[in-house]
């Protein structure tokens, strides 16, 4: 045995002494990165509580555009009117909802017509982005008031169903989101602040993503927040407390946000068209649009600011079966992959600024490459230290670096969280979130490791790619 | 490969710091949940008193058991004052002034404008503007050069309170620093507060370098009806670089156009414009109101864009029995059957 492992024994050493360091000084620099863009993130979130002990209350005022929000829907029948009744509450001094059936089999549009009277209008609907699926109807509410405006379309993916709610919007701010988030109140006030505090700069803001899952939800409105039961989405509260809210506004304050997410974004419709609308074909819709306005802005020489709002948030469902979460990570790499890969040209150029210089190459080694990287350490130390390779040392070392390190950068964000905005208001959830920070490291991060390398290499095999389909376990809903 | 020594140090610092910060985290919660309770143990007697003094129906005692208010009551007490400063206006709000006077919170307030902490001059702007200090109006418009973000937007929030006029040119200039500036939006606000004094300063700003400092003095010329600015709208609308500039501009000139301005709104209607400002420009000929911008829009109904065209039927629909009738020559083209369907489920059309 001892003779047949010998051979195995010798390139595990070789690998070992020409990748150890380089491993192990990859997970430092992929750690402190993120301690770097949570420390950005932290002044950010101390302008953000000086500006509350400060009480100017600016929400709304004179130069707040209007927003028309846009909704794709398929098949959303049992929660579309509640999502747009809830839409339609907030708080916004003009603001309307665009709702596009795209091709829907159930009765959502059915239910739509019923709940607000709904009349057809004899319109047609301008085609400012070129879009492939045939719009079937456009509707109104029959009271004349309620601005809600319903598109029915033959089906053809979310991507063109947002760019038909974009063509028929009226108001000069589009928002994104999905059928099934829920916005807070004040959240479209929020995210469009920056487009009323720099009107002839600020071309596209995201908010913040929260899981609802754990949440009371009343009428389409959370009315207690709370931690999930299932300790998959459990973590996936902290996971996104990392990577979505302290994550990107570090990159916002860097000045190198290049990605908004598709559940929460607003954008100028007018910017939002000339870059083309959301790419149908990209599986990274919400990653490539943003990266072709970077591109398109930075070529025009243009003065333009990418902002993400840490305040508002839209609440959405996260996965809490492995087959939805697999689904969902395999997709999201595979954007990555894809979006990277078509923008590899805007890479080190000096005229895409800090976008190229700095966000890209950063999304290539340290969100692209990491899985990879991962996986290896994952599998040689374990083996390396069965075949005496390494030390204990140093697969102590090892656990240290790539998953202590990676602990404190959670706890750290977790820190921030509490520190700014505390919406865990329960001391439960908070000893939850704790041992969530620790137990992330031991499966849950290994299996999203696999998951992401899955969807890269099918993309790079050419495999079409399927959405799939989220099951929703729904929210913790209870009538109004 | 690796010594022992080496990583019981990475390990130890590592798990150190780890619990550390959770340490930290737990100490930040039970921090802000003491001082919460701290705060409405320390306002919670007195709050009655506030209540009948906002409320108006104090004679005097309420008064003076808030004046009477010692040490961190007096600080509490100061904070509830300026925070219900913003809701109550008239003789409650004069009451309320005279007790944050007899606290000495206003003199502090001139004092802390010049405060190290940035949380401190911005409160202090603050208490001056809900307070209406008129006094504060220069050092007010020193404060639109801080630093600090929440300085300058606190600074510019106390002016509009306060409409001294003389503070609309600074406060302008502001919105275009460099850097981040002061919010545009919140300038836009605070400007409309100042009266018809400030036209003089929209005027010149309309020529400012920075486009947002164009941008909100055009926005305030048209919702504050400064017809002074006419002219220079006109101009800007037209040779202004930045698109959001001539929108606004536009929007303003069909708010407060004279008819003079169908024709120059027209002329921006034309296909060689950008679509969004010939949009922006088919709906302020119908804002206008003049009929004489009836044959523009009626050109546009059967115009390539589905949302002009509809946009132009909305205006000639606001225009009355003019418009009406450029409607009914085209009552064939979809955007104006459209136009005119909303309009009937608005009860505009009878």
């Amino acid at each position: 045995m001892r003779e047949l492992l010998e051979p195995l024994r010798g390139v595990v050493v070789w690998l070992m002494d020409v990748t150890a360091v380089p491993v192990l000084a990859y997970f430092v620099l992929i750690n402190t990165s993120y301690l770097v863009l949570i420390l950005l993130g932290a002044l950010d979130f101390r302008s953000y509580l000086r500006g509350r002990k400060t009480v100017v209350d600016t929400l709304g005022g004179e130069l707040t555009p209007g927003v028309s929000v846009i909704v794709p829907a398929h098949n959303e029948e049992a929660g579309i009117v509640t999502s747009v009744k809830a839409l339609l509450s907030l708080r916004y001094p003009g603001h309307e909802v665009v709702v596009v059936d795209d091709g829907s089999t159930d009765a959502t549009f059915a239910r739509l017509r019923e709940a607000f009277d709904l009349v057809e209008l004899p319109r047609d609907v301008p085609q400012d982005i070129p879009v492939r699926a045939r719009v079937l109807g456009q509707y109104v509410p029959r009271d004349g008031r309620t601005r809600l405006i319903v598109v029915r379309k033959e089906n053809s993916g979310r991507s063109e169903a947002s760019n038909v709610g974009v063509n028929a919007a009226t108001e000069p701010l589009v928002a994104m989101i999905d059928a099934d988030s829920i916005l807070e109140p004040d959240a479209l006030l929020r995210v469009a602040k920056p487009f009323a505090d720099d009107p002839t700069r600020v071309i596209a803001t995201g908010g913040t993503i929260r899981p609802v899952n754990g949440c009371r939800v009343v009428a389409g409105r959370i009315v207690s927040v709370g931690m999930p039961r299932p300790w998959m989405p459990r973590i996936q509260v902290v996971e996104y407390l990392r990577a979505f809210l302290v994550g990107r506004t570090g990159w916002s304050r860097f000045g190198g946000l290049i990605l908004i997410s598709g559940a929460f974004g607003l954008y100028r419709r007018d910017t939002f068209v000339e870059a083309g609308g959301l790419d149908p074909d990209s599986i990274g819709e919400d990653f490539e649009l943003v990266l072709r306005m970077h591109k398109l802005m930075r070529e025009a020489k243009a003065d333009y600011r990418v902002e993400f709002v840490p305040e508002p948030v839209s609440w959405t469902e996260v996965p809490s079966t492995f087959k939805v979460l697999r689904n969902q990570r395999r997709r999201w790499h595979r954007g990555l992959w894809e979006t990277l890969w078509q923008y590899r040209g805007m890479l080190f150029r000096p005229r895409y600024g800090k976008v190229g210089l700095v966000a890209l190459p950063y999304y290539w080694l340290f969100e692209l490459v990491a899985p990879l990287l991962e996986l290896y350490g994952i599998v040689i130390v374990p083996i390396a230290l069965v075949l005496d390779a390494i030390n204990v040392p140093f697969a102590l070392l090892f656990l240290a670096l790539a998953y202590g390190y990676a602990i404190f950068v959670t706890l750290a964000a977790m820190t921030l969280e509490e520190w700014a905005f505390h919406r865990h208001s329960r001391w439960r959830d908070l000893g939850v979130g704790l041992v969530c920070s620790v137990l992330e490291n031991f499966g849950f991060r290994q299996l999203t490791v696999w998951w992401r390398l899955e969807g890269w290499w099918a993309s790079l095999r050419g495999k079409k790619q399927v959405w799939g389909v989220m099951t929703r376990t729904g929210f913790n809903e209870e009538a109004s | 490969m690796t010594g022992a020594p080496v990583t019981l140090l990475a390990a130890t610092l590592v798990f150190a710091a780890c619990l550390a910060l959770a340490v930290v985290l737990v100490l930040t919660k039970v921090g802000r949940e003491t001082r919460r309770r701290r705060r409405a143990a320390l306002v919670a007697p007195l709050r009655p008193h506030l209540i009948a003094v906002s409320a108006g129906e104090d004679e005097g005692p309420a008064r003076s058991t808030l004046v009477a208010a010692e040490g961190p009551s007096r600080r509490a007490v100061t904070g509830a004052i300026a925070d219900l400063l913003g809701k109550v206006r008239g003789l409650p709000a004069e009451h309320l002034v005279e007790v944050l006077d007899r606290h000495g919170a206003l003199e502090s307030a001139m004092a802390d404008l010049r405060h190290s902490s940035p949380v401190r001059r911005a409160q202090a702007a603050q208490l001056l503007g809900v307070s209406r200090v008129p006094d504060a109006v220069d050092s007010l418009v020193v404060a639109l050069q801080d630093k600090a973000g929440e300085v300058r937007s606190s600074a510019a929030y106390a002016l509009g309170l306060i409409g001294d006029p003389r503070a609309a040119a600074p406060l302008l200039a502001a919105v275009g620093a460099p850097g981040a500036g002061l919010p545009a939006g919140l300038a836009a606000d605070a400007l409309l507060g100042m009266g018809v004094g400030i036209s003089g300063a929209l005027g010149d700003a309309l020529s400012d370098p920075d486009p947002r400092t164009r941008t909100v003095a055009a926005h305030v010329c048209g919702i504050g009806s400064f017809t002074r600015a006419l002219p220079c709208l006109r101009e800007r609308l037209a040779l202004d670089p930045d698109l959001t500039v001539r929108e606004t501009c536009a929007q303003a000139l069909g708010s407060i156009g004279r008819a003079d301005d169908v024709e120059v709104l027209a002329r921006h209607t034309e296909a060689s414009q950008p679509l969004p400002l010939r949009r922006v420009c088919a709906e302020a000929l119908g804002q206008l109101g003049e009929d004489a911008a009836v044959s523009t829009l009626a050109a546009l109904l059967r115009g390539p864009d589905p949302r002009l065209a509809e946009i132009a039927a909305t205006s000639l629909v606001r225009l009355g029995p003019c418009g009406r009738a450029a409607l009914d020559a085209a009552s064939d083209e979809r955007p104006v059957q459209s136009a005119l369907t909303v309009a009937s489920l608005q009860g505009v059309l009878r």
